[in-house]
């Protein structure tokens, strides 16, 4: 049976079932700073063992699995931090490994590859990671930390100078591109002794774009309304 | 049991499709790709107290297709919400061509026959671009106004699927449209 769709993650339901299901919700579990090996643990008890506000990792679990519920949750000024740390540990892994991962495989492709056009794909991939790093780098180090200082003290004053209608001009979208790559590495270049390494740098550019979408739609659907909603009422949160 | 039965029926009438389970209309309506979905199929008995909550889940899916899958007696006011019915004594003959018929009149799968194909003119202005004209120069240099050079390039990335310069650059040497020479002599 061609079944495609992901269960609807619940609180009360086993985390592990939800693994087995769908796979990609270990690297969501790596972002929160958890560890994915939870014997029979529900999703409310491993929330509740990591002081983790469960609807904040359901909503985001259910991204994962296609469905977005994000308008209807409401979150509160002490989800902020779990949010901050689950995107900051996401741009741990885009850095540290799924970039040069992809990297290392356009390299050992170009090494068998002699095709004009994958040094093209070099190019252009080596302007896009450094397009990405820059994209990271200023949210690690100007919008999170403002965005920290907000959820702390509740005051957004005397930083008047930035919020999230700042960070929302900034925001781009960082994932077209991927699917630029994808295109012309699955559609148009031709094969030259490159298919085993061809289908392992698709496959790996699927699963950043994979992960990059969920990126982006927490960013744009719940970090920006949330702190919309505390720049207008900084005191209560 | 009833699931199992239909999605099999529908599979083999449909082979290409895909069939997604929903438990209610909550969990309908938070699914994330919604213009994905050709065609609902509902169980009636699920909105009979509450008629109202299909409008309101209505509204979220636009392209949809409605169906009522009766099992059992319902009002015609109730019925009448749907698009189609399907009945359970309908044979799997009945109910693909019920499916088929909804599907033809409402075809969001277009892109099985795209034309990807650039135009001759689209060439034209892709070689431009690749080598850094503005639209402008593009204009002046095919005698077009700029307005048809946005609309050339519209379609361009359309059709190619690429929006970035270096992307279509890239796309422009496998389809032939230009050399690699071309590029690497700056133009």
């Amino acid at each position: 049976m061609y079944l495609t769709k992901k269960t609807y993650v619940k609180e009360q339901m086993k985390l592990a079932g939800l693994l087995f299901e769908n796979p990609y919700l270990m690297l969501m579990m790596q972002h929160f700073g958890l560890n994915f090996v939870v014997q029979d643990k529900s999703v409310e008890q491993v929330c509740r063992e990591n002081d983790i506000n469960k609807d904040v990792f359901t909503a985001i679990a259910n991204l994962y699995n296609g469905f977005q519920e994000l308008d209807s949750v409401h979150f509160t000024r002490t989800d902020i931090p779990s949010v901050i740390s689950f995107l900051k540990n996401s741009h741990q892994y885009y850095k540290d490994e799924k970039y040069p991962e992809i990297k290392a495989l356009i390299d050992e492709i170009a090494r068998v590859n002699s095709t004009p056009e994958i040094k093209l794909i070099e190019q252009f991939f080596d302007e896009y990671f450094h397009e990405v790093i820059d994209h990271l780098e200023y949210e690690d180090e100007v919008a999170f930390p403002y965005f920290e200082k907000l959820a702390e003290e509740g005051e957004s004053k005397q930083l008047a100078d930035y919020s999230a209608r700042v960070y929302r001009d900034h925001h781009t979208d960082i994932e077209s591109k991927i699917m630029e790559l994808k295109k012309l590495l699955l559609k148009h270049i031709p094969l030259h002794q490159d298919k085993t390494l061809r289908r392992r740098l698709i496959i790996s550019l699927f699963e950043l774009e994979y992960d990059l979408t969920i990126h982006y739609a927490i960013e744009e659907d719940l970090l920006i309304p949330l702190i919309n909603h505390f720049e207008k009422t900084p005191d209560r949160g | 049991m009833i699931y199992e039965g239909l999605s099999t029926i529908l599979l083999k009438g449909n082979p290409h499709g895909r069939i997604l389970r929903f438990e209610n209309l909550d969990e309908l309506k938070e699914y994330r790709d919604k213009n994905c979905l050709e065609v609902i199929i509902v169980n009636p008995a699920i909105i009979m107290g509450d008629p109202g909550a299909l409008g309101s889940v209505k509204k979220h899916f636009r392209k949809a297709q409605w169906v009522g899958l009766v099992a059992a007696v319902f009002s015609d006011s109730l019925l009448q919400l749907f698009d189609a019915r399907i009945q359970i004594t309908d044979t799997p003959g009945n109910i693909n061509s019920t499916i088929a018929r909804l599907t033809e009149e409402n075809c969001i799968c277009a892109d099985d026959s795209p034309v990807e194909e650039l135009s001759d003119r689209e060439k034209e202005v892709l070689i431009e671009l690749v080598h850094g004209l503005s639209n402008k120069e593009i204009a002046d240099k095919l005698h077009i106004s700029t307005h048809t050079v946005i609309s050339h390039r519209k379609n361009i990335s359309q059709k190619a699927g690429i929006k970035s310069l270096s992307g279509l650059t890239i796309y422009a040497i496998t389809q032939n449209i230009i050399s690699i020479e071309d590029i690497q002599s700056g133009g």
